[in-house]
């Protein structure tokens, strides 16, 4: 298996405050990856790393073997990593017809009207909806319709952040049966999550992050491979 | 009825220069404080067109048009993108555009002189009576052709690629950002679309606001006016902002004087955005709501 994603030595935050301290992840092609951990421990902040949405970020990040520390988030897009973030981040205004075409910005409309017939059959509840605008959709057909855009750019590598974050149980559910069936086409899955049984039995790998630091590594069988992540010196937590 | 063509008129032209204003502050956050500069580059361009290639409406058009296109390129250039980012940069780009204007003014002067131009009739000079009112056939003209291009413009933004980033980017730049539109060519498109549309507004006001140095000036406040009282970003709350803003004018000019027209638009723009912060926009949503 090749590396797609590699991060290493990764410190990154906000302002004067640093969530992540020399973080270490790599991830190969087509493999799905769970970031589990507590709120505000830096899951979210290591995405948005990636993207270079972070106010400043030290180390080393690669995509395919190159550096993408000086790329900036719209070119990476276009490059094939697709950020799902926390919340939605839709354009609430457009339609939700537009919002989905947007994931596809850069390619023509035929392609464009054949994802967006796939997104339909994966979120049929979208559908009715098309000419509604984004901002007067329920929570869940917003997160639908944030992952659906997601879904529409084909990427190579998602990372998706917190789907079921502010869900009713029974919805972020049903979103997890939709994204446990997805299929990739080959591409890559780095997804955060609080709740890592909503990841146990069809993630590959679950990565805990704790204090902006990687604290262990577990099979997506659940059990630990008692490995800990280089530098840090812990047990697995939790 | 006079001040009802009066108004038409106006509105349709004001429409033009403040639907740059909007997009440019929705979609990128900066206020481009040199859109008259542009008017008056665009006046000039027209005027150069019909002395030096030909006296035909269409390539006059085509100088105002391309003209402000370039100008708002320029903008980009040399304002936007060198402080896009920076710490305080929608205050320092706003002072920087205000700067240019500046210098534009200067520059017109040193290489044009003081003196007006002079463009010709662009739609004739032919007159028809609508009851009691002469209509001539430039404000007939300026009001068809004015009503064109905003409803290109509306359908270039709803069907287009590049007219769905835009409408992205003023809805949420950071989404934007993560479906792959970049900020420098939306900044460009944007910039440029502006230019060439205040540049169309400038031949059509061309009979009535000669190319000449300052000329930019009182269009770039009723743009402001316009894109302020329409709601940032709202090309429909724009239009009607625009008919407000008009119609304000020639109801003040025929009851008062033309001195009190800034006054009473200004009290237009105090009592809408005390009422709706996000002017005609905010009125809007609360009917759809």
């Amino acid at each position: 298996m090749t590396k797609v994603l590699e991060v290493r030595e990764l410190s990154a935050g906000y302002g004067p405050l640093r969530v992540l301290h020399d973080i270490d992840l790599a991830v190969e092609a087509g493999e799905r990856v769970g970031l589990v951990g507590l709120n505000g421990h830096g899951k979210t902040t290591l995405l948005r790393s990636i993207m270079g949405m972070v106010d400043w970020r030290r180390g080393v990040i690669e995509l395919d073997g190159k550096s993408i520390l000086k790329t900036p988030a719209y070119r990476l897009a276009r490059g094939g990593v697709a950020l799902i973030p926390q919340g939605d981040s839709l354009f609430p205004g457009l339609s939700v017809k537009d919002n989905l075409d947007s994931g596809a910005f850069a390619t023509g409309w035929r392609q464009r009207k054949q994802r967006r017939d796939r997104v339909l059959k994966l979120f049929p509840r979208l559908a009715e909806r098309l000419g509604q605008a984004a901002g007067t959709l329920s929570g869940g057909e917003r997160r639908m319709c944030s992952l659906g855009r997601g879904l529409m750019s084909e990427a190579r590598v998602y990372l998706i952040d917190e789907p079921s974050l502010g869900l009713a149980p029974g919805i972020a559910a049903g979103l997890y049966a939709t994204l446990r069936g997805l299929d990739l086409r080959g591409g890559t899955l780095v997804l955060a999550e609080q709740n890592q049984a909503l990841l146990e039995g069809w993630i590959d790998r679950i990565v805990k992050v704790h204090g902006g630091q990687i604290v262990g590594i577990i099979p997506g069988d659940g059990q630990a491979d008692g490995r800990t992540a280089e530098g840090n010196g812990q047990e697995l937590v939790e | 009825m006079t001040d009802v063509v009066t108004t038409i008129n106006l509105a349709a032209i004001y429409g033009l220069i403040g639907v740059g204003i909007s997009l440019t502050w929705a979609g990128l956050g900066f206020l481009n404080l040199a859109h008259g500069v542009t008017f008056a580059a665009a006046g000039y361009g027209a005027w150069w067109a019909q002395e030096n290639i030909n006296g035909h409406p269409s390539v006059i058009f085509l100088g105002g048009i391309i003209t402000g296109a370039v100008a708002g390129a320029i903008i980009c250039a040399s304002v936007f993108l060198p402080l896009d980012g920076k710490i305080n940069w929608p205050f320092r780009s706003m002072v920087a555009s205000l700067g240019l204007a500046i210098i534009g003014v200067n520059v017109y002067l040193l290489v044009f002189g003081p003196s007006r131009k002079s463009i010709d009739f662009l739609f004739g000079t032919t007159k028809f009576k609508v009851g009691d009112t002469t209509i001539t056939a430039d404000k007939s003209g300026a009001v068809i052709s004015a009503t064109v291009v905003m409803i290109l413009l509306v359908i270039g933004l709803m069907k287009s690629r590049i007219g769905l980033g835009v409408r992205a980017l003023t809805q949420n730049p950071e989404g934007a950002a993560l479906v792959g539109i970049g900020r420098k060519q939306a900044a460009f498109a944007i910039l440029m679309t502006s230019g060439a549309l205040v540049g169309f507004a400038a031949v059509l006001l061309s009979q009535t606001f000669y190319p000449e140095p300052n000329i930019g000036y009182l269009p770039l406040v009723k743009g402001l006016i316009v894109a302020l009282l329409g709601g940032l970003g709202s090309v429909l709350g724009t239009v009607i902002a625009a008919l407000l803003v008009a119609g304000t004018e020639a109801v003040t000019i025929h009851y008062l004087d033309a001195s009190w027209v800034l006054l009473t638009q200004f009290a237009l723009i105090a009592i809408v955005l005390l009422v709706r912060p996000r002017g005609v926009a905010g009125v809007l949503e609360a009917s759809r709501a």
